[in-house]
């Protein structure tokens, strides 16, 4: 027998295809996706409609006799965001929390399940076994997120769409642009990607503890959900891309190294 | 050349010592029995090796190289505790995402073949999580068998398999390991079935290897008995305890004799005392005695050495 093993030498970037191929593959086939992406389309339909019926309608307290009007969106954009400068001024109502940013809090869970379910069903010690380096794993999932992440961003915008036909809101513009829209709705994708560097690292670092990590993804976005309106107004230029895309990157990246350093020293089960 | 070589690999979990200063040889070739009490170490040696925890210290090499070396990880096949696969999914499709984890091509017809090895072809549609434990043992073991890997670890893979499950099993492992570059290192607790296949032992013991030895050298080191029969056992007990240092009734109803220098000496003293005997055998302890007695520091066996295999294939031996 000979007294030396060759081992056949795959780069990184064939690792990565293979690892990017079968969390697509898992993703496409997986349920929840599919069920996030219903919810993202049905949440804006539905507030839309309901905050249409209830509009101006008054609640009166029973011990003080205040009495409470009922404020429903004014067009149907507001679901998607509000103009730059409006959103200091706004109380946390119904219009600045039920909007398109709640679909941060949702990629949160998605993340969280498909990367805790590596840990949880044993997937992960078939996986790290055969993969020394975590790199590819951490940049798969990356990937993975923000794709679903801005696919829930597009499901909400469509759903938007759809319930502000069906509750005959306005469509005007006013002072935006569709060109505002299209900038506004590319920033909240690329902002995205902040978020989920972030969920990938609260996942990694806390394995096969679903809740752990939902509870941490969820305390994080909470503490990061006023930078949204902010990075992302409806008045949105080409500025607004550039600088969450930038700062989408550089999370990744540096996030993303954190990741793969807590996955290279920790026990994988 | 060995497929694994461990140096004072030690673990430590907070206060706990798992693994203490534990060395192990694995020649390539070999179908290596790993023994070990429950919370010997086992497991998590095992999990070292394949690199889902990692050492407070020491060093493990396979195939001369560190064990975080990539290509040499990716020939690694293993089942630990539990195969790694989705409960919702399909077992055809927790094995194709695995084909695919590993970037094998024709995956379709390389998770055919491994799926027929087991003969788990006809469960191919079976959800994941509807399959017996039996079969999710199989399944484990094909995922393991998936992409070739030249070192398999596979943790307790007997547990749950009824007689024909450990009869494919066995064949599976013998024949893969045929062609001497091959290498399983399986642990069970059923070391009669270890027995069928293994051809090189290590006993572990509270973290540490107790003893490494070749199945040869197992062999030589068991020692051989005479059982035997009469009508009366009690009377034949007693004569044979004053004549011989060690005299033990089996579970099988024998009386065993193991300072015998043969049948022949103990024929005639028995027939010198006016007894009759009714049957006599020479035979060897197996394993399970040979560990027992080992773990309790018994003497029907030959004292134990630390061994260092040659790095033989079988075909060498």
């Amino acid at each position: 027998m000979e007294n030396t093993m060759k081992f056949e030498h795959k780069t990184f970037g064939k690792k990565l295809k293979t690892m990017l191929a079968v969390d697509f593959r898992r993703m496409f086939k997986s349920p929840i996706f599919y069920i996030m992406i219903g919810v993202a389309l049905v949440i804006p339909a539905l507030i839309l409609v309901m905050t249409t019926m209830m509009d101006g309608t008054v609640s009166v307290d029973p011990t003080t006799g205040a009495e409470t009007v009922m404020e429903g969106f004014d067009n149907v954009w507001q679901s998607i965001g509000s103009v730059s400068g409006e959103s200091s001024e706004m109380s946390m109502d119904l219009t600045s929390m039920c909007n398109i940013n709640m679909m941060y809090f949702l990629a949160a869970v998605l993340i969280c399940i498909f990367i805790a379910d590596d840990f949880r069903s044993g997937y992960a010690k078939n996986l790290f076994t055969v993969r020394a380096n975590k790199a590819d794993y951490v940049i798969s999932k990356t990937l993975i997120g923000f794709v679903g992440g801005a696919a829930m961003l597009i499901a909400y915008f469509v759903g938007t769409m759809l319930g502000g036909a069906i509750s005959g809101l306005p469509f005007a513009l006013g002072a935006l642009t569709v060109g505002n829209i299209v900038m506004c709705m590319l920033a909240k994708v690329f902002l995205m990607l902040v978020f989920v560097a972030i969920f990938v690292l609260v996942s990694v670092a806390t394995k096969q503890k679903l809740w752990a990590s939902i509870i941490g993804s969820l305390g994080a976005s909470m503490l990061l959900f006023t930078m949204i309106p902010m990075m992302t107004p409806l008045n949105s230029s080409i500025m607004n891309v550039m600088m969450c895309l930038i700062g989408g990157v550089l999370f990744s990246i540096g996030l993303g190294a954190v990741s793969k350093m807590i996955l290279s020293k920790t026990s994988l089960v | 050349m060995n497929a694994v070589e461990i140096k004072g690999l030690t673990k430590n979990f907070g206060p706990k010592q798992a693994v203490s200063g534990l060395n192990m040889t694995v020649p390539a070739g070999a179908i290596y029995g790993f023994i070990g009490e429950n919370g010997s170490g086992k497991s998590t040696t095992e999990k070292m090796i394949c690199g889902l925890i990692l050492p407070s210290g020491g060093s493990i090499k396979l195939y001369g190289k560190d064990y975080t070396d990539a290509d040499v990880r990716a020939r690694v096949g293993v089942l630990i505790e539990a195969p790694g696969c989705f409960p919702n999914m399909s077992v055809w499709n927790n094995m194709m995402l695995q084909a695919s984890n590993l970037g094998i091509k024709n995956s379709e017809t390389e998770v055919q073949k491994v799926l027929k090895m087991v003969r788990m072809e006809g469960a191919a549609g079976n959800k994941y999580k509807n399959c017996s434990l039996g079969m999710k043992q199989r399944i484990g073991i094909a995922m393991a068998l998936l992409g070739d890997p030249v070192l398999l670890v596979l943790d307790e893979p007997l547990n749950g398999l009824d007689a024909d499950g450990m009869r494919i099993m066995r064949e599976v492992l013998t024949d893969i390991t045929k062609d001497g570059k091959h290498t399983v290192i399986v642990s069970s607790h059923l070391l009669g079935e270890l027995q069928k296949i293994a051809t090189h032992y290590g006993i572990i013991r509270h973290g540490k290897m107790l003893c490494e030895m070749t199945a040869e050298e197992l062999d030589a080191n068991c020692r051989t008995y005479v059982a035997l029969q009469t009508k009366d056992m009690n009377r034949t007990k007693a004569l044979l305890a004053c004549k011989y240092s060690r005299v033990e009734e089996d579970e099988a109803g024998y009386l065993r004799v193991y300072d015998a220098k043969s049948p022949e000496e103990i024929v005639t003293y028995l027939y010198e005392n006016g007894m009759l005997i009714n049957e006599i055998k020479t035979d060897k302890i197996g394993l399970e005695e040979y560990y027992i007695d080992l773990m309790n520091g018994g003497s029907s066996s030959a004292p134990a050495k630390q061994s260092h295999f040659p790095s033989k294939s079988k075909e060498e031996r």
